[in-house]
C-alpha cells in the first residue's frame, strides 16, 4: 500500500488547523430534521423506474404454505395459456378443444376436462362412446372468452367422441380424427393407466 | 430499520420512513457538509437540498442497501454548488491582509480565514479528500466506499492537497 510521509513541521501545523476547524463545526441546527421532513411532504413523490425495479435485488418474503399453491396456479395458467395460444389462429369458427386429466377417485378412472372455443353459439354438448353417443348426457358450461367446459370421468383406454354445437356434430379440432363410418370424423382420446391423456 | 428497508418503504408510499434516513444521514454528513462548504448556514441549505433531491430521485437508487454511498454523491455535489455560489474572499486579498499584520501577532481567526481561502483554491477532488480525512477524521477505507475511489488514489489526493496547502500557507505555518 502506498505511504505518503507528511511528518514535517508544516504538516503538523496544517493538522492543527484542520483540527481547529473540526472543533468549530456545529452541524445542522435543532429542528433541521423537521424542516427537511416538511419539505419532503411537499416534494414530488418518487417514482420507481420500472426497469430498475425489475433489475434491482429485492428481498421477497413468502409464507411457505403459498409455494405449492402458487406452483399449482402457475401450472393452471400455463395450461390455459398454451391452449389459447394453440387456438389463436382459428378465427371466429369453433376454434379448438382441449382435454386435460384431473385426478379421479378411482385408479381406473380419470376425470378429463374438455374445452371447446365457440364464439356466438348457444349450446355445446359432448357425445361419445362413454355417453352411448347420446348428446343429452354432458352439457358444457360457458366460461369467459367463449370457452365451453365440461369435466367427465373416463375409464382407462381409448374413447371416441364429438362435440354437438347448436345441434351440429363437430370433431375436436385439436384431437386425432378417425372416420365415423357416416361420412364424418370422430375424435380420439386415449387415457393411459397412469392417467396420461393423449388426444 | 436498515437503509434498504427504509428506501423500499418510502418507494411504497410510506413517506414518514424518510425520517429514519434524514436522522441517520444528518448525523453522518452534517458536519462534513459544513466543512466542505466552509459555512454552516450554506451547508445546512445544501444538505436540505440534497435530501429533497434524493427523495425525488429515490426511484433511481439502484441498490437501496447502499443508499449511503449514493446519497453522499448528491451531498457532495450540492456542497460543491454551494461552495461555488458562496463568495469567498479571494486568497490574494487575504495574503495581503496577512502581510499587513506581519509585524504583530497573526490572530487565530485570520489564520483560519487564510486556511479557508487555501482550501477553496484546491481542486474539488483534493478539497473533498483532504476535508474528509483531516477535518472530518474519516479513515481511508470509509472514504473509499463513499467516494467510490481506491485507497491509494485517495492517499495521493490528500498528499497533494497537503503540499498545495503548505505552499499557499507557508507564511503562517
Amino acid at each position: 500500500m502506498t505511504e505518503f510521509r507528511d511528518d514535517d513541521a508544516g504538516s503538523e501545523a496544517l493538522r492543527s488547523l484542520a483540527e481547529r476547524q473540526r472543533a468549530r463545526l456545529r452541524g445542522p441546527q435543532p429542528g433541521f430534521e423537521d424542516r427537511v421532513m416538511a419539505r419532503m411532504r411537499e416534494a414530488r413523490a418518487p417514482k420507481r423506474a420500472p426497469l430498475l425495479w425489475i433489475m434491482s435485488p429485492s428481498a421477497v418474503r413468502v409464507r411457505p404454505v403459498w409455494i405449492p399453491l402458487a406452483a399449482a396456479a402457475l401450472l393452471v395458467v400455463w395450461l390455459a395459456g398454451s391452449r389459447y395460444g394453440a387456438r389463436s389462429g382459428s378465427g371466429a369458427a369453433p376454434a379448438a378443444a382441449a382435454v386435460a386429466a384431473v385426478p379421479g377417485a378411482r385408479s381406473d378412472t380419470v376425470y378429463v376436462r374438455f374445452e371447446f372455443v365457440a364464439p356466438g353459439v348457444q349450446d355445446v354438448r359432448l357425445a361419445g362412446d362413454f355417453t352411448g353417443w347420446r348428446p343429452d348426457k354432458v352439457a358444457l358450461e360457458r366460461q369467459a372468452g367463449n370457452v365451453w367446459v365440461a369435466t367427465v370421468p373416463l375409464a382407462v383406454g381409448e374413447h371416441r367422441y364429438q362435440f354437438v354445437v347448436d345441434g351440429k356434430w363437430l370433431p375436436d379440432p385439436r384431437a386425432q380424427a378417425v372416420d365415423d363410418e357416416f361420412g364424418g370424423h370422430n375424435s380420439v382420446i386415449v387415457i393411459g393407466p397412469n392417467g396420461q391423456v393423449r388426444s | 430499520m436498515s437503509d434498504g428497508e427504509a428506501v423500499r418503504r418510502v418507494l411504497a408510499g410510506e413517506v414518514e420512513c424518510l425520517r429514519v434516513l434524514v436522522q441517520r444521514y444528518t448525523q453522518e454528513f452534517g458536519r462534513l457538509a459544513e466543512a466542505l462548504v466552509g459555512d454552516a448556514d450554506a451547508a445546512e441549505d445544501a444538505l436540505q437540498e440534497a435530501f429533497i433531491s434524493a427523495y425525488e430521485r429515490l426511484g433511481s437508487c439502484r441498490d437501496p442497501d447502499r443508499f449511503g454511498g449514493w446519497f453522499y454523491r448528491i451531498v457532495a455535489n450540492k456542497c460543491l454548488d454551494a461552495k461555488r455560489r458562496k463568495k469567498l474572499l479571494p486568497l490574494e486579498d487575504t495574503e495581503v491582509a496577512s502581510r499587513e499584520t506581519a509585524d504583530g501577532p497573526v490572530r487565530e481567526a485570520e489564520v483560519d480565514q487564510l486556511f479557508q481561502g487555501a482550501l477553496a483554491e484546491l481542486t474539488p477532488e483534493q478539497r473533498e479528500a483532504f476535508v474528509m480525512r483531516e477535518v472530518d477524521g474519516r479513515s481511508y477505507e470509509e472514504m473509499a466506499v463513499l467516494m467510490d475511489t481506491g485507497v491509494d488514489a485517495l492517499k495521493m489526493r490528500v498528499h497533494r492537497a497537503r503540499d498545495a496547502l503548505k505552499k499557499r500557507l507557508r507564511d503562517v505555518l
